[in-house]
């Protein structure tokens, strides 16, 4: 062990052999997972307490989504131990298949799959429904830091014009092919993820505003060409003026607003929430489910789950910080992306400072797809953060010449 | 992050409780139960009118309005026309009229498929209402009046501002409107919480209802009954009569009698001609019965006759004869020669007595056994004689025996009649300049009974009740008791001491010696010919009264026994002729009755 040891010429950190060291320490990080499993275990209470009222046609059982939602986690946290198993480093040679795979899901939904709120986004696969974009995030993130860190390789510029080109090309396609379903808020989270990605690659800055300025401009373009309706983008802007529109496409604003309002500080208690148990709030154990938190256990319960949620976000960034490489990097930031903007978003939508865009909040909305792929996420940064000291060869030539 | 906490900071702690309450009302919602309706009595515990449940489909005009599947669901399966549906919704849209009565006694087919399809019909509902039975039919129709649904108007008044809603059944007239308040009861009321599409998920809180006290009446129903078909049965036997001298029938459109008790003034019947069926208002009225009730060619059978004003005639002559004695314009001793005619306003002007012959050398009572026109005549003039500017005197006796003013009995819409003064004809004729001025022919006129007077048949009885009890002026009256679900007494009513008017005892004994010699040998005597008049002895006064234009007013007032009277019966008929003739044998029959004198 100790001539397998050597500290980085760069940092003076210890470092270790990957080919010598199969022995990966056991130096978990474990306020990650911590974190995310009672975050998540509460989300599976908080979806009884949402639809012990509110069943799908035809079943009795008060706990079916309860339940559904159970075998889910349980099934989450197995694959989030499993991958542990696995080094990270070793996901990188196969970032072609996961672009495939995304690609041809994204594909195939848009061929095979069925309608949920006006966008073709699910896929029916006999024992349970799928929402491959759901999983083509996670594998974005796998791609992007694949290609900005290792791919192609490039020797004195370390992120130079061909890999932005590339993961630019890459992203691209993804985003594209959900904006087709249409759904945009899932699209959005995409660019977002994939600028955040760009952002702490170290490639030039001018890349990130040349980029951002494009698709901005592109936007309002799409909106001057009538490309983008604006009955679209009055749905997406109705929390500006939510009280005019309280029955139309307000509804759900107003009706979340007021669930939340009324928890007050304490909120009605757990099981309790009068509004969104009888489904005076719509979607209120998926996209709304944060309306169910802040009128069940008030201001304070409310303010916990978006502590324990920036402890989550946080980790993914210390890791990120710490990963020793940029590859592990990069994942760590991506997947805290991710969830720091779903969060937000979905969150700020729910209490009305946020569009209404239909995205999920991570670990705690109802859905087995979305839970698995943030497991796999938040998997994949635990991961990065248990091989933090390893280095391959390359790696350390690039370290150390840098 | 920071952002979102600041935010919910906001949203649920600063504006918390304005969001709370929001939620709780946008999920509560609560709905009355009727209370049934107290039940009505007569003076001897029999059943008059009582409460029975019936269902009713009802609906909500916000929720259904919005549905054209559960409008269209309605229309057929009641019944009715989608714009007439639309109309009534439609009217009522304004947020008081939470709940609108569609159809009330639905056939059991139709209950059974709105209680079995109730999930697919938001905003309809099945109610219970009560609605009324009347025991005894159209009997006392006038007396006990009519409930229906209450109207906009009536929701907006303070009168009907708590515990009242749309749907709600009223009394409109007679007892039902004036004692609504003992009869109600108070509502119940269920809250309960609704999921989004308004259908009811659980109850919250049931308050139970509270029926309507009991009504006990001063009427006897058995002689109400009996009062009733006199009256009719009388006014169709004089529409067989012709007026003397013409080839016209007397066409009497219409009549009543009041039968009070004599010294409590309760009035134990009184009868309006020509009459109607409440029944036909229960579950809303139809508007062919609504057209007949209102067409002037039915003579309006809703109106209450006996509390409507018509000129008396020579009934009235108690007053000008009381006035008489105490201004002392005459006594006893003092006899005034009718010859037929009276000049007292100059030779241009003559006044005749109906016993164009003349009546002779008449004194108080034989003047008011021929009810003499020419004595009355002459004490009107007198007293107008002796009339200073601030007082006018017959007027003001008028006003003392209760005319001009409601006698206020317990029944709505009650008319004050007309006691013309100076003041009242400068008003009522200012459009005539030169008839503005009160002429001492006005007082004369007046005397008689004539002239611009009206009274009701309600007042006059409260006048000869004044007589009757030597002073004491009672408020007659229908209510008799207040009881409870027990049968408790709540309230006993008209018990109050009755003011006492202070009047001379020695000329209402004059006047009553008048009205005794009325029936034994004077203008009524004709008519009480079989009748035990030693017995039982009767006082009575007739009346006709002119209407230009119109056949004469027949009237007649009469109490028995004379000495411990029981019975105060006054009878008017709308062109009938002479009082005598006409008014004068319902007043017998109906004694028969009261003194079970049987038919022999």
């Amino acid at each position: 062990m100790q001539d397998s040891a050597k500290k980085s010429y760069l940092n003076g950190k210890n470092i270790i052999l990957e080919d010598e060291g199969k022995k990966s320490r056991f130096n978990f990080d474990l306020i990650l997972p911590i974190a995310v499993f009672l975050l998540a275990g509460f989300g599976v209470l908080i979806i009884y307490s949402a639809t012990k009222y509110s069943m799908p046609d035809g079943v009795a059982d008060p706990m079916y989504y309860f339940k559904r939602q159970g075998y889910w986690l349980i099934g989450a946290i197995v694959v989030f131990v499993l991958l542990q198993f696995i080094n990270y480093r070793a996901l990188a040679r196969f970032w072609w298949v996961f672009l495939s795979f995304s690609i041809i899901m994204l594909i195939a939904v848009l061929i095979f799959g069925y309608e949920v709120n006006n966008s073709r986004s699910w896929l029916d696969l006999k024992f349970f429904n799928a929402q491959p974009s759901e999983l083509a995030k996670i594998l974005m993130v796998m791609v992007i830091a694949t290609i900005l860190s290792k791919w192609p390789r490039e020797k004195v510029e370390r992120v130079g014009f061909k890999k932005v080109a590339f993961s630019l090309l890459a992203a691209s396609a993804t985003i594209i092919l959900v904006l087709l379903e249409p759904d945009y808020g899932t699209a959005l989270i995409f660019f977002m993820t994939y600028m955040g990605m760009l952002f702490i690659s170290g490639a030039n800055l001018l890349y990130f505003f040349g980029i951002l300025a494009v698709t901005v401009g592109g936007f309002f373009a799409a909106i001057q060409s009538g490309l983008i309706k604006q009955y679209q983008l009055d749905r997406i802007l109705v929390f500006l003026k939510p009280d005019i529109e309280r029955q139309g496409i307000g509804y759900n604003l107003f009706q979340s607003k007021l669930a939340v309002g009324s928890g007050g500080l304490w909120g009605k208690g757990l099981f309790l929430g009068k509004q969104t148990n009888m489904s005076y709030v719509p979607e209120h154990h998926t996209d709304f489910i944060f309306s169910v938190i802040g009128e069940e256990i008030g201001f304070f319960g409310a303010v916990l789950v978006i502590i324990v949620i920036a402890v989550i976000i946080w980790r993914c960034f210390y890791v990120a910080a710490n990963a020793g490489n940029s590859f592990g990097k990069l994942i760590a930031g991506g997947i805290g992306f991710i969830i720091l903007t779903q969060s937000v978003i979905n969150i700020g939508m729910t209490i009305g400072i946020m569009p209404v865009i239909g995205i999920p909040l991570p670990f705690l909305s109802y859905g087995g797809s979305n839970l698995l792929a943030i497991f796999l996420g938040v998997a994949l940064v635990e991961n990065v953060y248990m091989r933090r000291e390893l280095r391959t060869n390359y790696e350390i030539a690039y370290d150390d010449f840098d | 992050m920071a952002g979102l906490m600041v935010r919910l900071y906001f949203l649920q702690v600063m504006s918390g409780e304005i969001y709370a309450q929001e939620a709780q009302e946008s999920i509560l919602r609560s709905k009355s139960v009727p209370a049934p309706r107290g039940n009505i009595y007569d003076r001897n515990g029999k059943l008059l009118v009582k409460s029975i449940p019936m269902p009713a489909v009802a609906v909500d005009p916000r929720i259904v309005l919005e549905n054209e599947e559960v409008i269209d669901i309605l229309c057929s399966k009641l019944g009715l026309f989608k714009s007439d549906l639309y109309n009534k919704l439609n009217k009522s849209n304004i947020t008081y009229l939470e709940r609108v009565i569609l159809k009330q006694n639905i056939d059991y087919g139709t209950l059974i498929y709105f209680k079995e399809n109730s999930s697919k019909l938001p905003g309809v509902e099945i109610v219970d209402i009560f609605l009324r039975e009347y025991e005894y039919g159209g009997l006392a129709a006038h007396i006990l009046g009519y409930t229906g649904e209450i109207d906009e108007e009536k929701l907006k008044s303070s009168q009907y501002s708590v515990g009242y809603e749309g749907g709600d059944q009223i009394g409109l007239s007679g007892i039902e409107a004036v004692y609504e308040q003992v009869l109600k009861g108070n509502k119940g009321k269920v809250t309960y919480e609704v999921d989004p599409i308004g259908k009811p998920k659980s109850i919250i809180e049931e308050i139970p209802y509270t029926p309507g006290n009991d009504m006990y009446l001063t009427i006897d129903i058995d002689l109400q009954k009996e009062v009733e078909e006199i009256l009719a049965s009388s006014i169709f036997e004089i529409r067989q009569q012709k007026v003397p001298d013409s080839d016209e029938n007397y066409k009497v459109p219409g009549g009543a009698v009041v039968v009070l008790d004599a010294k409590s003034c309760e009035i134990l019947s009184m009868a309006s001609y020509p009459t109607y069926d409440p029944s036909i208002f229960t579950g809303g009225i139809s508007s062919y019965d609504w057209a007949f009730l209102n067409d002037p060619k039915n003579e309006f059978p809703l109106n209450n006759r006996a509390v409507m004003g018509y000129p008396p005639g020579s009934v009235f002559k108690l007053v000008t004869a009381y006035s008489g004695l105490a201004e002392e314009v005459v006594n006893k001793g003092r006899y005034i020669t009718c010859r037929g005619i009276w000049t007292g306003l100059g030779d241009d002007y003559p006044k005749w007595c109906w016993a164009k012959s003349g009546h002779g050398a008449m004194n108080i009572i034989s003047a008011i056994q021929n009810s003499c026109d020419i004595y009355f005549y002459e004490v009107g003039y007198e007293l107008f004689a002796k009339n200073n500017n601030s007082e006018e005197l017959l007027q003001k006796y008028a006003g003392l025996f209760g005319f001009g003013s409601i006698t206020g009995v317990d029944l709505p819409y009650e008319d004050p009649g007309v006691v013309p003064d100076k003041e009242w004809k400068k008003e009522y004729f200012k459009e005539q300049k030169d008839n503005t001025v009160w002429f001492p022919g006005d007082t004369v006129n007046m005397a008689i009974g004539q002239g611009d007077l009206l009274t009701t048949p309600l007042q006059m009885a409260e006048a000869y009740s004044i007589l009757v009890n030597r002073g004491l002026k009672n408020t007659p009256h229908l209510g008799l008791e207040v009881r409870g679900e027990e049968g408790e007494v709540i309230a006993k009513l008209g018990e109050n001491k009755p003011p006492d008017l202070d009047l001379n005892f020695d000329y209402m004994e004059l006047i009553e010696q008048g009205m005794e010699k009325v029936v034994s040998q004077g203008t009524a005597a004709g008519r009480f010919l079989g009748f035990p008049l030693k017995e039982i002895p009767v006082a009575g006064k007739t009346g006709t009264a002119e209407v230009i234009g119109k056949q004469d007013y027949g009237w007649f007032v009469t109490y028995a026994p004379i000495g411990n009277p029981q019975y105060i019966i006054v009878v008017m008929l709308e062109q009938s002729g002479g009082g005598s003739r006409s008014a004068a044998p319902i007043a017998e029959k109906i004694y028969e009755y009261l003194f079970d004198l049987g038919d022999e």
